[in-house]
C-alpha cells in the first residue's frame, strides 16, 4: 500500500498496464496495489478504467452460466412468506447463530397442535410458489471436501418424477418413528405428519447415510406423488445422541412451522389419514 | 383477502421478486445454498423490520444486498465457523437413485463455482456484484462500502486467481 509516487494528477500508467489489471493478467503486486490506491485517489483514473472495462468479459460470463441455476431454482415457500406474511412491526431479527442451536421442532405430544407459540399459520398461501421438485440422493458426487461421504440429500429443480421410489413408498406407507430401510440410499424415519392450510398431507422425513442426515418435507401433491417443499442439511451429529426431528435443518423447520395447519398426526390416526391421503 | 395496496405493498412485491437473485448473492458468499439460504432469511426479516429505512428511489436491490452482505460478517464474526463448502448437498447438482452421478447438465459449471467458492471472502462480494449482478464498479463499491479502487483490484485479482484455479483443472477457454 506504499504510494510509489502516484500523485492524482499525474498518471503513471499505460492503458496496457490498466488493461493487464482488469484483466487480471498483471502478476506485479505491487504495481496492482499502486494502481488501486492511485484510482481510490482519482476519479478520473477511475472513468478511465472503466471505459476500458467495457466489452465482454469472458470470465464473467462464465461464472453468470455457473451460477444460474440458482437463480431459476424454485424459491422455498418460507423465504417468499417472510416478505408476504410477515407485518413489518412484528418482524424480529433473527440471530442466525441462536437460530440453529435454538430452533427445536415441538414433539408431536399432547401440547402438538396447541395454537401459538411457534406454530404460524400461512396467510398468503395461494402466493407460494408452488415448488415442482425431484429429490434424489446422491452418493459422493465431487469436491475433494473433507465431508464427501454418501448420502447427502441432492435437490434436483427438474421435472419429472418427484421423489425415488423408496422414498415415497416411505411417505406413502411408514408410520412416524419407524426406521425404514431405503436400500441404497441409507436410511430413513418419517418425523413429522400433518396437513397444512390446503388440506394437503404432509410429512417431514430424514435420510441418514454413513455420517450425513438430511431432512425435508414433502407435501402429497395432486398427482399422488410427493413434492418437496423445504429440505436441508444436518450440521454434523455434536454427540451420540440423537433425536429424530430434534436436530432437524432449520428451513426445513421453519417450513413446517410455516405450513402445519392440523394436529400433528400419529398413530391410528395417522395411519388412516395416509390410506387417504 | 385482498387488501388495498399501500407503499408497502408495491415494495414486498418487489422484494419477493428480488429473492432469487439474493440467493444467488448468499450462495456465491456462503458456498452452500443450505447457508445462503440462512442469510436470506435473516436479511428478509431485517428488511421487513427496517423497511422504512430504504428510501425510495434509491436501488431496493443495494439496499438489500447490502444487508445481506452485513449480515453474513456478523454471522461469521460470531459463529466463527468458516466452514468447508459442501457443494455436495447442492440441489444443482444431479445425482442418480444408485449414488452415482448422472448428469451434470455441465461439468464446466461445477468446476467454475468450485473455483469461486475458493476465492477470498472479501473477493467473493466483489465477484457476486459486478460479475454476477453486473454492477457498475461504483455501484459496487457504493453497496459495499469499498473505495471504487478496491473493488476493481479485488476483481482483477478474483479474475486472476479464477482463471489460474480453472486453467489448471483443464477447463474453460
Amino acid at each position: 500500500m506504499t504510494s510509489s509516487g502516484t500523485s492524482a494528477g499525474s498518471q503513471p500508467f499505460t492503458d496496457a498496464q490498466l488493461a493487464a489489471f482488469l484483466d487480471g493478467t498483471l502478476d506485479d503486486e505491487a504495481l496492482l496495489d499502486a494502481i488501486e490506491a492511485a484510482i481510490n485517489a482519482d476519479p478520473a483514473l477511475a472513468e478511465r478504467i472503466e471505459a476500458l472495462a467495457a466489452g465482454e468479459d469472458h470470465t464473467a460470463q462464465a461464472v453468470r452460466d455457473a451460477f444460474a441455476p440458482v437463480l431459476s431454482a424454485p424459491v422455498p415457500d418460507h423465504l417468499t412468506q417472510i416478505v408476504a406474511a410477515t407485518a413489518p412491526d412484528t418482524a424480529e431479527v433473527v440471530d442466525l447463530a441462536a437460530a440453529r442451536t435454538a430452533r427445536k421442532l415441538p414433539m408431536p405430544a399432547n401440547d402438538a397442535g396447541t395454537p401459538g407459540s411457534s406454530w404460524r399459520w400461512p396467510q398468503f398461501g395461494a402466493m407460494a410458489a408452488s415448488l415442482a421438485l425431484g429429490v434424489m440422493i446422491g452418493g459422493p458426487l465431487l469436491t475433494g471436501g473433507a465431508n464427501g461421504g454418501a448420502g447427502a440429500l441432492v435437490l434436483a429443480a427438474v421435472e419429472g418424477p418427484s421423489t425415488p421410489t423408496a422414498v415415497a413408498a416411505m411417505l406413502d406407507t411408514a408410520p412416524s418413528g419407524q426406521a425404514v430401510d431405503l436400500a441404497s440410499l441409507g436410511t430413513g424415519e418419517v418425523v413429522l405428519t400433518f396437513r397444512n392450510a390446503d388440506g394437503a398431507l404432509c410429512r417431514q422425513f430424514m435420510v441418514e447415510a454413513g455420517s450425513n442426515t438430511s431432512d425435508a418435507l414433502a407435501c402429497a401433491g395432486k398427482d399422488g406423488g410427493w413434492q418437496v417443499e423445504a429440505f436441508g442439511r444436518r450440521a454434523a451429529q455434536s454427540s451420540e445422541m440423537k433425536l429424530a426431528g430434534g436436530d432437524a435443518a432449520v428451513s426445513v423447520v421453519a417450513a413446517v412451522d410455516e405450513m402445519i395447519a392440523s394436529d400433528v398426526l400419529i398413530g391410528a390416526d395417522e395411519a388412516a389419514q395416509l390410506k387417504q391421503k | 383477502m385482498t387488501r388495498p395496496m399501500n407503499p408497502d405493498d408495491t415494495t414486498r412485491q418487489a422484494l419477493i421478486a428480488l429473492i432469487p437473485r439474493l440467493r444467488r448473492f448468499a450462495r456465491v458468499l456462503t458456498g452452500t445454498i443450505a447457508d445462503a439460504d440462512d442469510v436470506v432469511q435473516a436479511s428478509l426479516e431485517k428488511a421487513m423490520l427496517n423497511l422504512d429505512q430504504w428510501q425510495p428511489g434509491t436501488r431496493l436491490d443495494s439496499w438489500l444486498f447490502r444487508i445481506a452482505r452485513n449480515t453474513w460478517v456478523d454471522d461469521r464474526r460470531r459463529a466463527h465457523n468458516s466452514k468447508g463448502h459442501d457443494d455436495i448437498g447442492e440441489m444443482i447438482d444431479l445425482a442418480g437413485d444408485d449414488g452415482v452421478a448422472v448428469v451434470e447438465a455441465s461439468n464446466e459449471a461445477r468446476m467454475v463455482r468450485a473455483a469461486v467458492d475458493r476465492l477470498p471472502a472479501e473477493q467473493r462480494d466483489v465477484v457476486a456484484l459486478v460479475m454476477l449482478e453486473e454492477f457498475s464498479y461504483r455501484e459496487a463499491a457504493d453497496a459495499l462500502d469499498l473505495p471504487i479502487g478496491t473493488v476493481m483490484s479485488r476483481l482483477s485479482r478474483a479474475k486472476a486467481a479464477l482463471a489460474k484455479m480453472l486453467t489448471a483443472e483443464g477447463s474453460v477457454q
